[in-house]
């Protein structure tokens, strides 16, 4: 099986997760430690975001959700997780060529090595929401233990970026356009995700449509066990995983019959 | 049996699809919809099968063109094979004038990383960094991202880097120019101390002193056919006969 086979290859190693570390971190200081601002853009980023989002949602269009800053927040922070994570990584195996094109190297770690580095990223944006959250917009609920379901949401996020950077970039190999391709597509995507919608409005416009959109249901997800003291829908929560799973399976499939040829291609 | 090879390969081929024009575009591909772009076929490696066991030093000989670096990168597995498997036991590195390094990264940072694809610990890094470093006399540069460097520094980081940290199968494509006069004479002594013993080396090369020299035994390929594998005095002879 070839899917079974990369997954062997991957586990037989030792300094496998010391190596993913270190290229993960590199990674991470790479993108921010060449700027001046340094790590303040990682802080910064959503933050400017949220008051665009803010300004133009709550204070031209009067949107009536509840602690609207920390809606779209939680929104943007996964979003912004997904887009660095696809689009961002399209590329990958073009600009990580040197790690593989003099090595034998498993090019899955390339690619667990920068999610990784996001997830770094990430972590950084989820603390900064929980304290903007509970002290700068604290008249919602406070911090709770259902707040760690965000733990296996955001692993059902990693696996679907995981999946859908490793089904982009392999297709990249062949065909460049996928690139722009992406890039409408993801444009669409934004919109049809509930990220500054109420999501009674969004049901209402597109029923069901939480089922068809992976995204929707992990940002719908998220924001029930971090803001409104709520379990997760448990049903999207499975549909979410079983996308995910399934592209997962796809991208496995696509990087062993085109990312194998990305030495020899790109 | 099993465990003594480092490489086995079976009934490998490989062939290059060079499409001369190529339909990059939509519009382009429209209208050329009937007159689809011409391709060739270049058969860079046709079905050969061998062994390589290991600890064993190999030299690969033939003329320019007659596939060499193809069939280094297939048993590197860097390539994958249109037919056939190659089955690698351990981590490979292939060095030509550059090795894998990113030229964004510090001279530190790509020592780490390749000695880390290389199947080192974080540790036993930590352990020879400065060796690496001292070996190829970088001292005043180790914080220094290597697109500042010059081509010789970049080529002597990757040279000690390989020397020191070393993957399990070398192959090694022409590397004994790197380097002023000096650093060759270094090179070659670790060479002949760290790869010969205890590695399992590929060489190419067209120096036939070198081959003579290293390999146990020596294949010579001729037109992406392998004509002869085994006793290097042969295979040289074959290769000084096809230069003719």
């Amino acid at each position: 099986m070839l899917t079974s086979h990369t997954i062997k290859n991957f586990f037989s190693g030792t300094n496998k997760l010391e190596r993913l570390w270190l290229m993960a971190k590199i990674e991470f200081k790479l993108r921010y430690y060449e700027n001046n601002l340094g790590l303040l853009w990682a802080l910064l980023k959503p933050l400017m975001d949220v008051a665009i989002y803010y300004m133009v949602f709550k204070v031209i269009l009067k949107s009536d959700i509840p602690a609207f800053a920390s809606f779209l927040f939680i929104g943007l922070i996964l979003w912004n997780f997904f887009i660095e994570s696809t689009s961002g990584t399209i590329q990958i195996l073009q600009t990580k060529k040197y790690l593989y094109e003099y090595s034998n190297m498993n090019k899955l770690e390339i690619y667990l090595s920068t999610l990784m580095s996001n997830t770094i990223g990430f972590f950084f944006n989820l603390i900064m929401f929980i304290i903007f959250l509970n002290f700068i917009e604290s008249d919602m609920m406070g911090l709770s233990l259902l707040n760690f379901w965000i733990v296996p949401l955001f692993l059902n996020l990693f696996i679907l970026s995981l999946a859908m950077s490793l089904i982009l970039s392999c297709i990249y190999v062949v065909a460049k356009d996928i690139t722009q391709i992406w890039q409408v597509f993801t444009s669409g995507l934004f919109f049809l995700s509930p990220i500054f919608y109420k999501l009674s409005l969004f049901k209402q416009a597109l029923p069901s449509f939480e089922y068809a959109n992976p995204i929707a249901g992990i940002i719908i997800n998220a924001r029930r066990v971090m803001m409104e003291n709520n379990l997760p829908d448990l049903e999207l929560l499975v549909f979410d995983f079983g996308y995910a799973i399934f592209l997962l399976f796809v991208g496995f499939i696509l990087l062993n019959k085109l990312g194998a040829k990305a030495a020899e291609k790109l | 049996m099993e465990e003594t090879f480092a490489i086995k390969a079976r009934n490998i081929s490989k062939t290059f699809h060079i499409s001369e024009d190529s339909h990059n575009t939509v519009k382009h591909r429209l209208f050329n919809l009937f007159n689809p772009p011409r391709t060739k076929y270049v058969p860079a490696v046709k079905s050969m099968s061998l062994e390589i066991k290991k600890g064993e030093c190999i030299g690969l000989l033939g003329r320019n063109g007659c596939g060499k670096s193809t069939l280094v990168k297939l048993l590197a597995g860097v390539y994958p094979t249109d037919s056939g498997y190659v089955n690698i036991q351990g981590s490979t590195m292939l060095m030509n004038l550059g090795v894998g390094m990113s030229h964004e990264l510090t001279a530190r940072e790509n020592v780490y990383v390749s000695g880390s694809v290389l199947g080192l610990k974080i540790k036993e890094i930590d352990a020879i960094f400065d060796d690496i470093i001292s070996f190829a006399e970088l001292e005043q540069f180790v914080d220094t991202k290597i697109k500042f460097f010059s081509s010789g520094m970049v080529a002597r980081l990757g040279f000690s880097i390989a020397v020191k940290a070393g993957a399990d199968i070398m192959f090694l494509d022409e590397v004994f120019a790197v380097g002023d006069a000096k650093f060759q004479e270094k090179a070659v002594k670790v060479f002949e101390s760290s790869w010969i013993q205890g590695k399992t080396v590929i060489l190419v090369s067209h120096s036939m002193d070198v081959i003579r020299q290293y390999c146990n035994r020596a294949a010579f390929l001729k037109n992406g056919e392998l004509k002869y594998i085994g006793d290097t005095g042969k295979a040289i002879e074959m290769y000084m006969e096809d230069n003719q």
